[in-house]
């Protein structure tokens, strides 16, 4: 085992400890308090998602929320069929559709469904990445295709309003029923099952980023084309990150139309995705574990200061973002990777100096 | 047919102003590499300056353009110096703190203003229409599809017919030699970002009378003329006039077709796929990277 990996394991049962059993008894095990919570850590997952394509692989994708809308959207599809019982949803009605849609259907069945959500947006995902790595397509260009398609898939939603419910999405939703579970969203045990699936997805991201994959997907971020040279086919790399990451990231779509009990064109905006890209930079994006904390930081801070300043919350959020940019590009986490390194320096022969893992420079960092 | 015909007026319209919002982006991403996604509140602080002036001052809005030129590329070249010329080196992090810049500019004039559409009436001496058959099309439109040829035209002869021009082609072509040269690159880059601030703001003065003001309108329109630029092709300014044009009137033909949103949802997939199979654009220019 090496030291980074040993690192990583203390930092993700630090933070499991802290999320599992320091959080629920910070609220005295108050459901309406963890509700809260949960929304966080289920952004959380979606953020380290993130994490794998862009800090690992220097792929940014720009439309990580249209995949996280997919996963909301399947999620609200099965529990509005649910409210509405044997009849059409309500909004139907309002847009004379007659009959129920023929990709409604299959979202009767909760197996589907969460199948759905993980699957679709991992296909989706998957062929948009075989689209552009095939062609080499990198850096900037990555950003701007993925942005695009976000900008038009949030259109496509909005204006198939008898399938999708247009500006106002899904709303009414029934209760979810788990295995004869009925999920009450205002109980610690939903808590846990959010929390549950963060650490499942994180266990996960870092297994990847320790194998011998992940190593050939920092490679790539490095330098493509070296990589390349070896041997190593680029664009299946990528296109395989870019699959996990998406199905990720409906996943954790799907929790957050749980949590919020409505799923909403909103899930799908450019400033929604900008924003996981955001919470992402400023935990650090090289690390999953890091923009998972990232996530739930910044809006801890969202839902405390907007309170505070609700004018200007926006602005605090924006100069915050900027400054990480700046001065601070691997985030909270680069600042303890270097701290820890100063300490560990200071008694140090020249031996013990040498960094346990590769520096960056962060001048090649994209 | 008419309505074909109204309907490439609204599109030539539509194409005069991304014509001049991409411009200045485009200057920008081809000088520095640089994707401004603040260039939209650049638009919004030029149509908030308008209403300022119209308010307060009682200046029109064609009086206002210079002013508003002026103060719009004043602000450019400050977050220039303080925020951009230090990520020259990392061209996707200027994604994110361009966007970082745009949240900060928007809540700004929120804070500052508030969040309320404000309105800005039009030159009189523009009012009215001049009809051809069918065909309406409004003064002040005409005026914008002029004045626009004039800022690509003024550009042009910038780039080309000037020291300065000559200096940012150099700096284009290559920083290094250029440098060795005594051309202060820094420099060059602090007057090109100024310089495409400006004609967004010149933009965001034309577009007062057509659109309401808010604080979020820069967001819709910075997609557009990005997209503008990526089709155009790095560097060349007529790739930009005629993708400009190309995009305009393919989203306001399309609407005849089927919709409005699905004609933008299409004109986005052409776009997407544009880039897929030529990724320098429609119309590339010979510059080196």
């Amino acid at each position: 085992m090496n030291t980074k990996l040993s690192y990583d394991i203390i930092g993700l049962t630090l933070f499991a400890g802290v999320i599992l059993f320091g959080v629920p008894a910070l609220f005295s095990y108050d459901g309406f308090e963890l509700n809260t919570f949960s929304r966080y850590l289920s952004l959380a997952i979606v953020s380290m998602a993130l994490a794998l394509s862009w800090g690992t692989t220097g792929l940014l994708n720009l439309g990580q929320a249209a995949t996280f809308g997919m996963g909301s959207y399947a999620m609200a599809m099965h529990l509005k069929l649910k409210a509405s019982g044997d009849g059409l949803p309500d909004f139907m009605g309002w847009n004379n559709v007659e009959t129920l849609p023929l990709i409604w259907g299959p979202f009767q069945s909760l197996t589907f469904t969460l199948l759905a959500g993980l699957l679709i947006p991992a296909a989706v995902g998957g062929l948009i990445a075989i689209f552009m790595f095939r062609a080499r397509i990198a850096g900037v260009f990555v950003a701007i295709i993925t942005l695009a398609f976000l900008v038009a898939f949030q259109l496509l939603v909005i204006e198939q309003q008898g399938l999708t419910g247009g500006q106002n999405g899904l709303t009414g939703l029934a209760q979810l029923v788990l295995f004869g579970w009925k999920i009450d969203i205002y109980s610690v045990s939903f808590y846990y099952m959010v929390g549950g699936c963060l650490m499942a997805a994180l266990i996960f991201g870092l297994y990847l980023t320790h194998s011998k994959f992940g190593l050939v997907l920092r490679a790539i971020r490095e330098d493509a084309e070296r990589t390349r040279y070896f041997g190593y086919n680029v664009a299946n790399y990528q296109t395989v990150i870019f699959c996990i990451s998406a199905g990720l990231a409906g996943w954790a779509g799907m929790l957050y139309a749980l949590v919020l009990e409505f799923a909403s064109p909103t899930y799908m905006s450019v400033s929604f995705s900008l924003a996981i890209v955001i919470w992402c930079a400023v935990g650090g994006r090289e690390s999953v574990l890091a923009a998972a904390v990232g996530a739930i930081l910044v809006n801890l801070a969202e839902g405390r200061l907007s309170d505070v300043f609700v004018e200007g919350w926006h602005m605090i959020l924006g100069v915050m973002f900027l400054v990480v940019v700046m001065f601070m590009p691997r985030g909270i986490y680069g600042l303890l990777v270097d701290a820890g390194r100063a300490l560990r320096r200071k008694p140090a022969s020249t031996k013990e100096a040498l960094p346990f893992d590769t520096p960056l420079n962060p001048k090649q960092e994209s | 047919m008419d309505v074909v015909f109204n309907q490439a007026f609204a599109g030539l319209s539509i194409a005069s102003i991304l014509l001049i919002i991409a411009l200045g982006l485009a200057i920008i991403y081809g000088t520095m590499g640089v994707i401004n996604l603040a260039h939209g509140e650049f638009v919004m602080l030029g149509a908030y300056a308008t209403w300022a002036l119209q308010t307060y001052a009682g200046l029109g809005v064609v009086t206002a353009l210079p002013l508003v030129f002026v103060a719009v590329a004043a602000v450019g070249w400050i977050i220039e110096k303080v925020i951009v010329q230090r990520l020259y080196t990392r061209p996707l992090d200027t994604i994110l703190a361009t966007w970082g810049i745009g949240i900060i500019l928007q809540q700004a004039v929120r804070l500052g203003v508030g969040a309320d559409s404000r309105f800005v009436s039009g030159p009189h001496w523009l009012s009215g229409n001049i009809e051809i058959g069918a065909l309406v099309m409004s003064n002040y439109r005409l005026f914008v599809i002029a004045f626009s040829i004039m800022v690509l035209g003024a550009t042009w002869l910038l780039m080309t017919r000037t020291e300065f021009g000559m200096k940012l082609r150099a700096v284009i072509q290559n920083r290094g030699i250029s440098e060795c040269y005594g051309i202060e690159a820094k420099n060059v880059y602090s007057v090109t970002f100024a310089y495409g601030a400006g004609l967004a703001g010149i933009a965001g003065a034309l577009i007062t009378p057509l659109f309401s003001t808010i604080p979020t309108m820069g967001t819709g329109l910075v997609v557009d003329a990005f997209l503008v630029v990526i089709v155009g092709g790095l560097g060349s300014l007529m790739g930009t006039a005629a993708a400009a044009l190309l995009i305009g009137e393919v989203t306001a033909l399309f609407s005849i077709v089927i919709n409005d949103t699905l004609g933008r949802i299409a004109v986005l997939a052409g776009i997407i796929l544009l880039i897929r199979f030529r990724p320098r654009g429609l119309f590339p220019s010979d510059i080196r990277h």
